[in-house]
């Protein structure tokens, strides 16, 4: 039965190998779109966030004349003063200025009488982009007020430590490696997309394409028990799926060194032992998927229906990591239960270097195995029905 | 030899196949011939083990396909209706696949696919992907897997569809040449001028029934017609008047 097995295996394995789209999906494809989607997004952001804070902030004024002192004390801060365009408000409409500072001509008389003198922020709060200049500038004009506050308190001999009764301090106790978490928290995505592409083509050859092409029925009346047969296939599409998925978690961890994690003071736990680590925790559920393809498949007549079906199972995965990028929980037992999300929960908490126990990682590896077992004794059911031919 | 006993099977609303009977002799080539729709695909499914029959068996060389499947198989060669080949695999390479399935390997396995390659004439496209050969080359391939393992009993499902003129009569003078081998062959056709040249022995089925068997000779003489054609209309016709 192993002789069998191994050739049924060996022949899906050969057969595939020789298909360019299979290939390409398996070694190219499957392993890289993560490592370069993630790379790319992270330097365009992390780049743009560093540079918006060191570029002066160009801040267009309407009537700089009226209030020379404040203009002072922006330029000192990094402020760089544009003139305002004719028609502020139609301006920043128009995306033209993300803000407009707006100084009345009665600015400078209420100011010297003490009174509150009102100055315009002419901004859009729906303009997402915007809002980081607006709040700078907004936080520039309130250190502003606290200056002039606490001046005008002392020229009344008042301690203008009377204002602040309370001195908030906030102690940041998180790890470097903790603080990774939003951007660790779609790469387990990305290790569930290879291994279920990396399954995807060979899945579908191996049942719909093997009934498509006419070569299921003769292949059936050759002296094999369909439990073999079913064996040896997801046998090929499991190391499909896990080919894909090892090259992907070596390429991610690669690319570690391609992020500017020290421009963001946080440090992403992927050296070699937590990829192996990784790789290893992610395995059974290259067996899960590959018995689920299977199954799916098996009730489809063509390739190309077939196709569609699966297609499905590309958001399954994405549910749990979704669901943890919302509603972020800290890892509990009960999900361990859970495929994808288990593997999801366990590569993250690699990445932190966070230390779940063995306990974790043993209910993981055995609830997906016993699933992707069960898959399989499907899979089998199915070949058995006679139904099976279409 | 093959013995088909009783043999029922029922999809649905449709009863495929109603109680067929009949006996494949070694060394003679037996012709399984009906309308479309007869119940000949069913039948050669059933003594393939790819379907249960509800009720009856049949035995391969004294192997029960319901009890013993898998020896049954193995002494049986089957080319189905549907018989495709993996296209990146070479012709060789298809072969063999089936050849280790049914439990040979080795110097034996590659001296079986050398003597099918030459008898089916195989020679020149045996190392091709299957994708790039013809339809006729590509029926020779799926003959010689369903011989690799050198069954005694042939199960041939209207094996001339889609091959030209000298494609059929190669393929009709290498079927010739297993009977001579002492091979017991089934052949099933919907044509009748095909049966008649080529089989020892006639099976006519319609409407899931055997309604005449026998040499040609036979079935003449049941019918009471000369022309063989004529024959075969009438049985299929009295069969439907009284179904």
């Amino acid at each position: 039965m192993m002789r069998k097995l191994w050739t049924v295996f060996r022949k899906e394995v050969v057969d595939n190998l020789r298909d360019r789209r299979t290939l390409l999906t398996v070694l190219v494809f499957g392993p890289l779109f993560g490592p370069i989607f993630y790379v790319a997004i992270m330097n365009v952001a992390v780049n743009q966030q560093i540079a918006n804070f060191n570029r002066p902030l160009k801040l267009p004024v309407a009537g700089a004349e009226y209030a020379p002192h404040l203009i002072g004390y922006l330029r000192q801060h990094n402020t760089q003063i544009e003139p305002a365009p004719a028609d502020p408000r139609q301006a920043v409409k128009d995306g033209k200025a993300d803000v407009v500072l707006v100084i009345p001509k009665d600015y400078g008389a209420a100011f010297d009488a003490g009174r509150p003198a009102t100055l315009q922020l002419v901004m859009d709060q729906a303009k997402q982009s915007a809002q980081k200049n607006v709040s700078r500038a907004r936080d520039l004009l309130e250190a502003y007020e606290r200056e002039i506050t606490a001046l005008r308190l002392l020229a009344r001999g008042v301690d203008p430590r009377a204002t602040t009764p309370l001195a908030v301090e906030t102690v940041d106790v998180s790890t470097p490696e903790a603080r990774a978490g939003m951007l660790l928290a779609f790469i387990p995505y990305f290790f569930l997309f290879a291994a279920v592409i990396g399954a995807f083509y060979l899945a579908i050859d191996a049942t719909a394409g093997e009934r498509e092409r006419g070569s299921l029925e003769p292949l059936l009346t050759t002296a094999v028990a369909r439990s073999t047969l079913i064996s040896g296939k997801l046998a090929a599409v499991t190391l499909f799926s896990a080919v894909s998925l090892g090259l992907d978690v070596v390429a991610l961890s690669w690319s570690q060194g391609l992020i500017p994690a020290a421009k963001l003071n946080i440090v992403v736990n992927f050296g070699g032992h937590t990829a192996l680590a990784i790789f290893l925790v992610m395995l059974p559920f290259c067996l899960l998927i590959a018995a689920l393809l299977t199954v799916v498949a098996s009730f489809t007549r063509s390739y190309k229906e077939a196709q569609t079906w699966l297609s499905f199972i590309f958001i399954l995965p994405m549910i749990p990591v979704f669901a943890l990028f919302l509603f972020p929980t800290e890892p509990t037992i009960w999900m361990m239960f859970v495929p994808a999300l288990s593997q999801d929960v366990l590569a993250t908490a690699l990445m932190k270097g966070m230390a779940l126990g063995a306990g974790f990682t043993a209910i993981s590896v055995l609830s997906t195995l016993i699933f992707g077992v069960l898959l399989a004794w499907l899979a089998v059911w199915l070949y058995r029905r006679e139904k099976v031919l279409g | 030899m093959i013995e088909v006993e009783n043999i029922h099977k029922r999809f649905g609303k449709v009863q495929a196949v109603n109680g067929v009977s009949f006996r494949v002799a070694d060394g003679r080539i037996t012709g399984l011939l009906g309308p479309n729709g007869a119940g000949k695909s069913t039948t050669l499914r059933i003594l393939s083990t790819v379907l249960k029959p509800d009720q009856g068996t049949v035995r391969v060389d004294g192997s029960d396909v319901r009890a013993d499947p898998l020896a049954a198989r193995l002494k049986l060669g089957v080319l189905p209706h549907a018989s495709g080949l993996y296209p990146r695999l070479t012709a060789r390479e298809n072969i063999r696949y089936y050849g280790e399935l049914n439990g040979l390997g080795g110097q034996a396995l590659n001296a079986r696919i050398d003597e099918l390659a030459e008898l089916l004439e195989m020679r020149e496209f045996a190392d091709r992907p299957a994708k790039g050969i013809s339809q006729g080359q590509r029926i020779k391939v799926a003959l010689a897997r369903a011989l690799v393992h050198k069954p005694r009993n042939l199960a041939l499902d209207e094996p001339t569809n889609g091959l030209d003129v000298m494609a059929t009569r190669a393929l009709r003078a290498t079927i010739r040449r297993l009977r001579d081998q002492g091979h017991c062959v089934l052949f099933s056709s919907h044509v009748m001028q095909e049966v008649a040249q080529l089989c020892d022995a006639i099976v006519i089925i319609a409407h899931g029934r055997i309604v005449a068997q026998g040499t040609p000779e036979d079935i003449r003489r049941q019918t009471g017609e000369t022309d063989l054609e004529e024959a075969f209309v009438k049985a299929v016709d009295e069969s439907g008047a009284s179904a």
